[in-house]
């Protein structure tokens, strides 16, 4: 069925291929993630998008060594992170810290990010790497019942062709989804074993 | 827990659509600037990835150097480059050295030529800022380099 199965993996092949169509598609489910990336480094919106642009770049060539499902969003938080550190360091605006993976764990420290600031962060960051692999439908529901004003049922019916009965079902399996992702598991797993009272914390403050 | 409050649709939902909000105007700027990225691509050259660079080194190694010119090298099978980045001027050499001819492209479409000399070393003249990416021809191969912003 249509809704089980995430269409990244073909659109990647299909970009490979030269398919403009699919190109775009996979920019549009990803940018938000990237976006998400660069924003963490606090440069200014002209800065994120030159930082973006050079990252979008460089995936056209890699392309083809990305096909596995998993390796499109680690590429691009891995690369837009460098990418911004690099920039940053380049002008001199801050020193650069430790320069592998294992850094990433400190980037409050690099980032100057008060340690809510950095759980909200890297929440957002799981949960578009999560929402960019949904099937088209449920991601476009999502999508639409996340806009402010929110549209009426009948307005997302229209336009997605959800029958209005069907949109409550539709958002709970495109939820259900989104929780059984890869990189929002991967997320939970991680952070419930490591640093069960940074959870904790972080829980307590938001619904506080 | 992040489990426990994921648990719920309504909390999932609200800390999805916070996410959605808060990377909304830019994506939607980004994703469209990317649109023409993917003609960019190079089909017969091989691609010499950044393999190193020294703006992603620890602190402790570059401050023992102050003045130290950025390194960037790039790795292909056939070829690697390495680039010197000290203030506005950047020079770089093929390895294993030899002559070759070097276009370097931004990414709006403008082309410069340089020619490496037999120990393959080169100059880039000045550009704007923004991602460039240097093509490199040599009687050892075809390669072109990442974009990468200099």
């Amino acid at each position: 069925m249509d809704d089980d199965v995430s269409p990244v993996a073909a659109l990647v092949a299909a970009a490979a291929a030269g398919e403009q169509q699919a190109w775009r598609e996979l920019v549009d489910r990803y940018a938000p993630l990237l976006v998400s990336v660069i924003r963490r480094f606090r440069l200014t919106p002209s800065d994120t998008e030159d930082i973006a642009q050079t990252v979008w770049l460089r995936l056209v060539e890699h392309l083809d060594r990305l096909r596995e499902p998993q390796a499109i969003p680690r590429w691009l938080i891995t690369t837009g992170r460098r990418e911004s550190i690099r920039y940053l360091s380049s002008r001199h605006r801050i020193p650069p810290n430790d320069p592998l993976e294992p850094r990433y764990q400190s980037l409050a420290v690099d980032t100057g990010e008060p340690n809510e600031d950095l759980f909200r962060a890297e929440r957002h960051e799981v949960l578009l790497a999560g929402l960019a692999e949904l099937p088209r439908r449920q991601r476009e529901l999502l999508l639409l019942l996340a806009e402010d004003p929110q549209p009426s049922y009948v307005e997302i019916s229209e336009r997605t062709g959800i029958p209005v009965g069907s949109i409550g079902p539709t958002r709970a399996r495109a939820l259900e989804r989104l929780r059984r992702s890869a990189p929002v598991r991967g997320y939970l797993m991680s952070s419930d074993q490591t640093q069960p009272s940074g959870g904790d914390r972080h829980d307590a403050a938001t619904l506080g | 827990m992040t489990r426990r409050r994921w648990d719920d649709d309504d909390r999932l939902f609200n800390d999805l659509a916070e996410a959605v909000h808060d990377t909304a105007p830019l994506a939607r700027t980004i994703a469209e600037h990317a649109e023409g990225a993917l003609s960019w691509r190079m089909i017969d050259e091989e691609l010499a990835s950044l393999t190193f660079d020294s703006s992603l080194e620890p602190v402790a190694a570059t401050r023992a150097r102050p003045d130290e010119a950025r390194v960037l090298v790039f790795t292909s099978t056939p070829l690697s480059m390495e680039l010197e980045v000290r203030h506005d001027q950047v020079v770089g050499q093929i390895l294993p050295p030899g002559a070759g001819e070097i276009i370097i492209e931004t990414s709006d479409g403008a082309e410069y030529r340089v020619s490496a000399d037999e120990s393959g070393f080169f100059e880039l003249p000045s550009m704007r800022a923004g991602p460039v990416r240097l093509r490199c021809d040599t009687a050892t191969g075809r390669v072109v380099t990442d974009w990468v912003r200099l």
